[in-house]
């Protein structure tokens, strides 16, 4: 092992890496050009590791980081199965995960020796990569508290597994797990090098059961990104809940301090779909009629009553002939609050394509939908049995995997870990 | 014909560890964060060390003078999310460690140690290494137990079990090579079933006798498109001729070669030495062999027999492992119960599918599902990312 790769010491007397830090500092230093008081002010408080690396979104806090973080513009998601019988096997694993997630996201290795004569525990292909907004959020599924590891006594309500829904085409294995583990970062490669490492630091406890990459966001979570589209051309998700809105985040995502249990107090639960979009047959469509389907216009994401964006949709409205201007079966009719009980999701959704569909040669593309909520079975459940069962746009998507992971509160520092009041 | 069964060597080498006083220590627990201090009732027991790990702090243990004898060293780590083992070292050897000790966790681990110098080294913790000195005499136990003698009579072990199983090899192969010049095809599918295993019990120590244009593992292993096909021979070629082409002819002068082959692979490993990493690796190989071509079925592509290929490697695996499992264990008594656990968790999964009606001891590997592929393969997988640790462990 060479000098350089020895951890050092640097003036705040915390240890990192110097390749890693000699390139932070790089950066941060042209950033903060005229303003060093600044960021050696910073370093007193947090590692200076932490401080200097650029694109870094803190870990520690009330609420995992990757679900009120302004969507990133990659993901990877991973289920994976608990394969070990022992529970204090799973609590070591969520151990490890939480110290790599604390390395990983400040741009650091998974930690460890480094020793010519066994392989390095940090497989290496982000070495030299910022972190680029990776955020990493671990959660269980329903699965995890039945009698194998005596948490059923624990299982939240809200963590139900999804009842069959109309429009329901899934896959086995490509549904369920009993933990989730989602990386989002601008770069891709930060965010699959999470996935692969975590599934090595599992290896004899859990295995992957699938694992989803996501190309490109199609959601905005918050006010300062503009609205993406979908791999049908359409803005979908306008009337998201945004981070900068406390009041929606605690009345629709943030689990409270009365839930039945507990340790999910300041969690959430996500619900992952797997949407294959038809895209073939969506192409052939007329303008006129896709407008209809979504009930907004294609160019500008203009609800048929509005002329821009951020109109609200006049649900109400009608034509000339006494029609609804937007249509009874319209996508944002039947998912709009006002058509559920004021109901509303945080979508955090990805596009997908894993090829060619080997059956039909056409394209195996579509949505990889992630919605948090505070409860599934008064949202996500509600509203999607009523778009399975109305929405036109049914015809051109089909729900191919699935699954609902309860994520819990944020981590406080390092020596916490995910679920350690569950596992305590 | 009945051989040593390599449970019973792992089983005893179990029993050896333990009879050697080694805790096998494999408690490891949450702890509540803040509550990481060393417990003050061990500060005063020269037999017990508690060592805490911090960003802040580095690696700290509660004294740095204890008494010759058996220690046991407990370790909390705190909040460094850098550091997840601890080792203790006398001069450059590992004595001992706790691996895998994530921040909020602890655990322990027993060294037995003589009077001297030793070093608490915490890898990428600030400051990792710190001076510990053991006074006294430990009351002597067994003298000849001491890690590198066990570990060089696991080699001489091990180069004992390569003889056996290439002289049932060899033996495999004169009888393949008869029923091949006879006219019983249904009698030489059961001679070529019955000989496979014993190679890949140690077909590792094979592919090191590659150099330049001779490949003795080719020369017997090859499969078809490995080599080009006017030099394909061996195993796989007799397979071919046996399982898809269903026809004697022709195969007669392959049988001589493997004869030919597999005795010159006897000569060469008669009498041959092996280093304690070379089994680590050799192990990992044929753990490796399993992964790359059994679980996709891509070795035993005419006959589908390769879940005796896969109890053949990792029966020779496990034997390599149980040969260093009592040095191992007095370094690393956590790792080698890891390992060991994580063997006998596959080799329960690779029980489940033998057939007492099959030749070949096993279900053809074309009656697995998909599931059963996925969960042999988590289970290959299990027991190479621990043995993975083992060569660094055992080289010094």
């Amino acid at each position: 092992m060479s000098d350089e790769d020895r951890p050092v010491t640097d003036e705040a007397g915390t240890s990192s890496r110097r390749r890693f830090l000699g390139g932070a500092l790089g950066v941060a230093g042209a950033v903060a050009t005229g303003g060093a008081g600044f960021a050696l002010g910073e370093l007193s408080a947090r590692s200076p590791a932490e401080a200097a690396v650029p694109n870094r979104v803190p870990m520690y806090g009330q609420h995992q980081a990757g679900i009120a973080t302004p969507a990133q513009d990659r993901l990877v998601f991973a289920a994976f199965d608990v394969t070990a019988a022992d529970k204090q096997a799973v609590a070591m694993l969520l151990g490890s995960w939480a110290a790599a997630a604390a390395q990983l996201t400040n741009g650091l290795p998974v930690g460890g020796a480094v020793d010519p004569d066994r392989p390095p525990l940090d497989t290496g292909e982000a070495e030299g990569l910022a972190p680029a907004r990776l955020t990493i959020t671990v959660g269980f599924g329903p699965s995890l508290f039945d009698d194998r590891f005596g948490l059923a006594a624990r299982r939240p309500a809200a963590l139900a597994e999804l009842p069959a829904m109309p429009g329901d085409a899934l896959d086995p294995a490509r549904t369920g797990g009993d933990l989730g583990v989602q990386a989002c970062s601008d770069d891709p490669q930060v965010a699959f090098h999470v996935v692969r490492n975590f599934a090595r630091l599992a290896r004899g406890t859990a295995a992957l059961r699938w694992l989803q990459l996501g190309f490109g966001r199609t959601a905005t979570t918050s006010k300062s990104q503009s609205t993406p589209r979908n791999l049908m051309g359409f803005k979908d998700g306008t009337r998201n809940v945004k981070a900068e809105d406390a009041q929606a985040l605690a009345d629709h995502v943030w689990v409270g301090k009365g839930a039945d249990q507990p340790w999910m107090a300041g969690g959430s639960y996500a619900v992952v779909r797997r949407i294959r979009m038809l895209i073939e047959s969506w192409d052939t469509d007329s303008l006129s009629d896709q407008e209809r389907i979504f009930g907004r216009t294609k160019d500008a994401g203009a609800p048929l009553t509005g002329k821009a964006e951020f109109d609200p949709p006049d649900l109400a409205a009608k034509d000339a002939t006494g029609a609804p201007v937007i249509d009874p079966r319209a996508h944002i009719r039947l998912a709009a609050p006002e058509t559920n009980d004021g109901a509303k999701l945080l979508r955090r959704g990805y596009s997908y394509t894993d090829g060619v569909d080997p059956a039909t040669n056409l394209l195996d593309a579509g949505l990889f939908f992630i919605a948090y909520q505070k409860d599934p079975r008064h949202q996500f459940v509600p509203i999607q049995t009523r778009l399975g069962r109305s929405d036109d746009l049914n015809e051109y998507i089909r729900h191919t995997g699935s699954a609902v992971f309860a994520m819990p509160p944020g981590l406080s520092g390092p020596g916490d870990w995910y679920g350690k009041p569950l596992f305590s | 014909m009945p051989l040593p069964s390599v449970r019973r060597l792992v089983v005893a080498a179990t029993a050896l560890a333990v009879a050697g006083g080694l805790s096998a220590c494999g408690s490891d627990s949450d702890t509540n964060s803040g509550s990481a201090g060393p417990a003050s009732s061990a500060a005063s027991d020269p037999h017990a060390l508690s060592v805490t790990v911090s960003a802040a702090s580095g690696c700290t243990p509660d004294k740095t003078t204890l008494a010759a004898g058996a220690i046991t060293i407990k370790v909390t780590n705190k909040d460094a999310t850098g550091v997840s083992e601890i080792e203790l070292l006398g001069g450059e050897r590992i004595i001992g460690e706790k691996e895998n000790l994530p921040p909020g966790f602890s655990g322990d681990f027993t060294v037995e140690v003589e009077a001297g110098t030793y070093t608490l080294y915490c890898p990428g913790a600030q400051p990792e290494k710190t001076t510990l000195t053991v006074t006294g005499a430990a009351s002597t136990s067994a003298a000849d137990t001491s890690t590198s003698a066990l570990l060089d009579k696991g080699t001489k072990q091990w180069g004992e079990y390569v003889e056996t199983q290439v002289g049932y090899l060899v033996e495999g192969a004169q009888t393949l090579a008869t029923a091949l010049k006879g006219t019983d095809l249904a009698a030489a599918q059961t001679a070529y079933k019955k000989s496979r295993v014993y190679y890949e019990r140690i077909e590792p120590v094979a592919e090191s006798f590659a150099s330049g244009k001779q490949d003795l593992d080719a020369d017997i292993d090859a499969r078809e498109g490995d080599v080009p096909a006017a030099e394909w021979r061996g195993f796989h070629r007799i397979e071919k001729g046996l399982f898809a082409d269903k026809k004697l002819a022709g195969l007669s002068k392959f049988g001589d070669e493997l004869v030919t082959n597999t005795t010159k692979l006897k000569t060469l490993t008669t009498g041959l030495s092996y280093k304690p990493f070379e089994l680590a690796n050799g192990a990992q190989e044929l753990l490796d062999e399993v992964s790359a071509s059994k679980i996709t079925g891509e070795e035993e592509r005419y006959s589908h027999i390769d879940l005796l290929d896969v109890q053949g490697n990792v029966e020779g695996a496990e034997q390599a492992f149980a040969d260093l499992q009592p040095g191992l264990a007095k370094i690393d008594p956590a790792l080698a119960s890891s390992v060991s656990t994580q063997f006998a968790a596959l080799n329960a999964l690779v029980d489940k599918y033998r057939s007492k009606t099959e030749p070949s001891g096993f279900k053809l590997y074309s009656e697995l599902t998909n599931t059963d592929r996925k969960a042999l393969a988590a289970a290959v997988k299990a027991v190479q990312e621990p043995l993975s640790r083992v060569a660094s462990k055992v080289t010094h």
